[in-house]
């Protein structure tokens, strides 16, 4: 199996540069990162990618039993790297993927230089001396609202959005994908996402890790974030002045400023 | 927002960039239970939804919006104090009335098509689940149906609990071929100890018991004549695993259990038919000081062609000895017995009076008169203990092998013939002669040695010409074992790795001692 169709790696920046690989998390793909990348393709290898089930990647990968558990895309992503061939890398990890990227770093440090945890959580479920945000009959709920969206999760965008006049600046291609997965397994993903419990793991991870979060984060709530740096040895913690779980796109610029002064420190 | 819109059927909502509601029609309020001041400038849209709806504007909705400035008629549904409210919800990007970047959103009450979309979504996810089955159901089938031995079948279903069934953790209890009792299992100790508690209930033999929702599964594994085993499977604990489908695990069952009764009878005539050979074979070897001998049988492993291969080893007369190597077609018991028939006519039939290709040609007529042994191959060589004269016949068999005094060696192939049971067209058997001199070596084999799958025949010829000279070795060195040790660590060399599949291999190896070598 080609591991790079099959998460549909692309590539930009300078082969000659330093690795950065970056991971999107649960509900988008690889496109989130759009405004993230050009500020490391002059000076980077930026590699991207799209989890199996999400974007382009290969639906037909999927595999309900090695998928059913984040140490399957840890898998994956050992396999990516692998291929990529590139030596350590620094792995930044979107939201779920976070904690893969703390699993691919656990499991083989030779293969990360250094992390980016992005709005990271180790368990969404509250527990016994634990707030993670959600109860499970709060997932459920989640899951309900996928199922109300089947249709829309597929296809609603591409046939609104091509060529719309107010917003020229988006290509037509790009829009018609944004987003996209293939709503059995964003299903399952969910609550693969949701329902996971890392909190374990985090101990396991050796490799230097700054962990981002945004002031505001319905997901991933300050506390989490801060349990998070806590919990990883010898982790920095930075706060985003923005609202919500996605700084790539709603402050890209604090992102960027802060990821930049952190593989610098490499 | 005011006028006539204010209170109508659409909820009205503006947001500002970061999703906090600054501004609100009464639709919005009525539906919420809320109150202007407590809404305006104090939450965010997320904060009207459901949490499932909350997530899903945060990771999936947000984005989209930032990307794309707009998303259309997505089911949302707001948490009101008398419960969930579907709606529709579609929401523009697009500057306010003072020209403020900020979202422009719409709420429409949708469970109409919540339920649509929901209906089509049990059908779908049904048809899923059913071709998801099948799917598990033929892999796991396959790999039963292509396991060697009732622990190669164990194997094989355990693999398939964790690998195709979703298993955590499973536990199968069988009787093997001797009627043991065979436990086999995959998953943590704790899981797994929870699992072998189960088996012992007296449930354990129906059909497939489910332990609570959600819980572990016992399973029988039926044959035709009795139970075979029992599974009990653990479901996997990982977030995104689905629960067990008992309806796939007792169809695996009664897959796992054919196969274990087809893989228990095969191993019970594949067993017999070895001992029996072994006894068959083992007759007293003649022992005379101008000569030593060695022979040797290998039974098969995971081959269904067992049961046939033979050797002997016995004297014409006071200076003459006789050897010889076959293989009986077919398998199991019957090749078995075929075998011993066929090797006691050989002796009876061999005698002063007779050279080896008239011992073939009365082998010949019992083979033919009998039909035991129909279409064997054999080779048969008499020594003179005295002169070294070696005369052989060789119908249809691998050649035999002679490692002369300087240490090369020979394959003999003249002297052939066609299998036992089918006369050569001229009626004449093949007979030849070579000279074992002081020093050499003969070896007598069966094709189990030189045969592979993989490779073509010369290349086993090869590859035996090129390990013989160790016989010599271990002969000169006179060290333990002698010519016997040097037999047995040639036909390992020659095998493949212990443990894969291969056929019977039987061996007879005579040497003369070199002048001045130490007597036997």
């Amino acid at each position: 199996m080609d591991v790079l169709r099959r998460n549909n790696v692309t590539r930009a920046g300078r082969r000659d540069g330093p690795p950065l690989v970056l991971v999107h998390g649960f509900g988008c793909d690889q496109a989130m990162w759009r405004f993230v990348t050009p500020a490391f393709t002059g000076t980077h290898d930026v590699v991207l990618l799209d989890l199996v089930g999400a974007g382009g990647s290969d639906a037909g990968a999927y595999d309900p039993v090695r998928h059913a558990a984040l140490e399957g895309y840890a898998q994956d992503l050992v396999e990516v790297l692998e291929a990529l061939g590139t030596g350590p890398a620094v792995l930044v990890g979107h939201s779920v993927s976070a904690m893969v990227v703390c699993l691919v770093a656990a499991a083989r440090p030779d293969l990360v230089e250094r992390l980016v945890l992005v709005c990271p959580s180790p368990r969404y479920v509250d527990d016994e001396g634990y707030r993670g945000g959600f109860t499970r009959a709060e997932i459920d709920d989640l899951l309900t609202t996928m199922d109300d969206n089947y249709l829309g999760w597929s296809r609603f965008i591409a046939p609104v959005i091509v060529g719309r006049p107010d917003r020229p600046e988006l290509g037509e291609e790009l829009t018609a994908s944004f987003c996209r997965a293939d709503p059995a397994i964003a299903r399952r993903f969910a609550r693969v996402t949701f329902l996971s419990d890392s909190r374990a793991d985090l101990a396991r991870v050796r490799t230097p890790a700054l962990v981002v979060q945004s002031r505001e984060d319905a997901i991933a709530p300050p506390e989490v974030g801060r349990y998070v740096h806590e919990h990883l040895a010898g982790s920095r913690l930075v706060v985003l002045d923005t609202v919500g779980h996605t700084p790539n796109l709603s402050a890209p610029a604090q992102l960027v400023e802060a990821m930049r002064a952190w593989v610098g420190a490499a | 927002m005011t006028g006539g819109w204010d209170g109508g059927a659409v909820a009205l909502l503006r947001l500002d960039r970061d999703g906090t509601v600054v501004d609100a029609n009464r639709t919005v309020l009525r539906w919420t239970s809320r109150t202007r001041s407590a809404t305006v400038g104090r939450v965010r849209l997320e904060q009207l939804l459901t949490p499932g709806g909350r997530i899903y504007w945060e990771t999936h909705l947000a984005p989209i919006l930032h990307a794309q400035g707009r998303v259309e008629e997505v089911a949302l549904a707001l948490a009101t104090p008398g419960g969930r409210l579907p709606v529709l919800l579609t929401a523009v990007v697009g500057p306010g009335p003072d020209d403020t970047p900020g979202v422009e959103v719409a709420l429409v009450v949708g469970a109409e098509r919540s339920r649509y979309e929901r209906e089509i979504d049990a059908a779908r996810r049904a048809a899923e689940a059913s071709a998801q089955r099948l799917r598990a159901l033929h892999r796991t089938s396959t790999a039963l149906a292509g396991a060697f031995r009732v622990s190669g079948v164990a194997d094989a279903l355990l693999l398939a609990a964790s690998r195709e069934l979703g298993a955590g953790a499973a536990v199968v209890r069988v009787l093997d071929e001797a009627g043991t009792p065979l436990e086999r299992s995959t998953g943590d100790a704790a899981s797994v100890a929870a699992l072998t508690a189960l088996l012992t209930t007296p449930a354990a033999a129906g059909p497939a018991q489910p332990h609570g929702p959600g819980g572990p599964v016992v399973v029988a594994l039926p044959g035709r004549e009795r139970t075979e085993g029992v599974l009990a499977v653990a479901p996997s604990a990982a977030a995104g695993a689905d629960p067990l489908d008992v309806d796939v695990l007792e169809a695996v069952g009664r897959a796992a259990g054919t196969a274990l009764e087809r893989a228990r009878l095969l191993d019970e005539n594949v067993s017999v038919a070895h001992r029996l050979q072994l006894a068959m074979l083992a007759t007293r070897e003649p022992v005379d000081p101008r000569m030593r001998l060695a022979t040797l049988y290998r039974p098969g492993v995971a081959s269904l062609e067992v049961g046939g291969d033979w050797y002997d080893a016995f004297r014409v007369d006071e200076d003459r000895l006789a050897l010889a190597v076959g293989d009986v077609v077919g398998r199991g018991l019957e090749a078995a017995t075929a075998m011993g028939r066929l090797r006691s006519a050989v002796r009876a039939v061999a005698g002063p009076g007779a050279r080896p290709a008239e011992v073939l040609d009365r082998a010949d007529r019992f083979v033919t008169a009998t039909g035991a042994g129909m279409l064997s191959t054999m080779a048969y060589a008499e020594v003179d203990l005295v002169t070294g004269r070696l005369r052989y016949a060789v119908a249809a068999h691998p050649p035999p092998l002679l490692l002369d005094a300087a240490g090369d060696v020979h394959h003999l192939w003249d002297g052939r013939s066609t299998p036992l049971g089918l006369r050569p067209a001229d009626g004449v058997r093949g007979e030849a002669e070579a000279r074992l001199a002081p020093g050499s070596t003969l070896l007598l084999y069966t094709d189990g040695l030189v045969e592979r799958r993989d490779r073509p025949l010369s290349d086993g010829l090869d590859a035996l010409a090129a390990l013989a000279p160790r016989l010599r070795t271990a002969l000169e060195g006179g060290r333990a074992g002698g010519l016997g040790g040097g037999l047995a660590a040639l036909v390992s060399a020659a095998l493949p790795d212990p443990g894969a599949e291969r056929d019977d291999v039987c061996v007879v190896a005579l040497a003369r001692p070199g002048r001045g070598a130490p007597g036997a």
